[in-house]
């Protein structure tokens, strides 16, 4: 089977083996509005130990988006949006993959 | 934001701030060298968090950097609006004078400055109307830059005062429909925590 990634999928993947989990995520996000050539993109994701949380695209200020997006259910808000259930699926996945590993107290020895 | 340590050291700052309880999202703008942290707190946030977010990114930024936390309750923002309100923010070309109006209830106060000082005018004009209603305020005027212009013409501005005589710098940043309402509100967003304790 032939490696169908290309070069931007293969940086998140080294991300995700070198990087921080939210790292990872956030490259996930911007991936996704450059690919899609998004206005903007952020996930919403429930993460034990750390609740609620937003993630916006470029890890920028939420600002005018808190309004919507403090309170929103866990997904994906893309504007405009993409119906992609497998995308919207797999970012969601990444984003809380990579808090929930992130928000693990450290191993001790 | 390039550098390898210092993406380390956001990461590890955005980590540390998101396991505050209350705390939902992050943000950053790096503005030259000074580094804007917004901290969206949800219903659960406690009532220290501005001073442990401000202690955290200390800790862990690479460099200067101020933190602007929103609170939200049930529903909507949080009242955290200031007790000293901007009014309005008026330019007379043919006089080159900046004027600032501020309200406290039912008293108001205008201070003015030299319009030839652009956007560090309203700042002064800021302080100026701020000392009327708060005699006494030591910070002095310091500088004020606009960080984002967003396509709907709304300007971000971080503003920048100085108290000589302990040297403490406070920065605010805030949003408005001309840079220099942003470069107003952003001073007082710079000093609400100082003055408020003064008042009443």
């Amino acid at each position: 089977m032939e490696d169908g990634s290309d070069g931007p999928t293969r940086s998140i993947v080294d991300t995700a083996r070198e990087g921080s989990g939210i790292a990872t995520a956030y490259l996930a996000l911007d991936r996704l509005v450059s690919l899609y050539e998004l206005d903007d993109a952020a996930a919403v994701v429930d993460v034990p130990g750390l609740g609620r949380q937003v993630l916006h695209a470029g890890r920028r200020p939420l600002r005018e988006l808190a309004r919507e997006l403090v309170d929103a259910e866990p997904g994906l808000y893309l504007q405009p949006p993409l119906e992609d259930p497998v995308v919207t699926e797999l970012v969601l996945a990444v984003s809380a993959l990579g808090l929930r590993c992130d928000a693990r107290p450290p191993r001790t020895a | 934001m390039a550098d390898r340590s210092d993406a380390t050291s956001l990461d590890e700052l955005e980590l540390a701030l998101r396991r505050l309880p209350g705390v939902v999202a992050v943000g950053f703008v790096d503005a030259d060298a000074l580094l804007l942290v917004e901290v969206q707190v949800g219903p659960e946030g406690y009532d220290e968090i501005a001073r442990d977010a401000a202690l955290l990114a200390g800790q862990h930024a690479p460099g200067p950097v101020t933190v602007e936390v929103v609170r939200w309750g049930g529903g909507g923002p949080a009242v955290t609006s200031p007790r000293i309100a901007l009014v309005d923010v008026t330019t007379d070309p043919s006089a080159g004078q900046l004027t600032v109006e501020l309200a406290l209830g039912e008293e108001t106060a205008t201070g003015r400055a030299s319009s030839k000082h652009g956007l560090l005018a309203a700042v002064q004009a800021t302080v100026h109307a701020l000392r009327v209603l708060v005699p006494g305020l030591p910070y002095l005027p310091g500088w004020a830059r606009t960080i984002e212009t967003t396509p709907e013409r709304r300007f971000l501005v971080v503003a920048s005062v100085t108290d000589p005589d302990t040297q403490s710098h406070r920065r605010g940043v805030a949003e408005g429909g001309s840079p220099l309402e942003a470069a107003a509100r952003a001073t007082l967003a710079a000093l609400n925590r100082t003055i408020e304790p003064g008042l009443g």
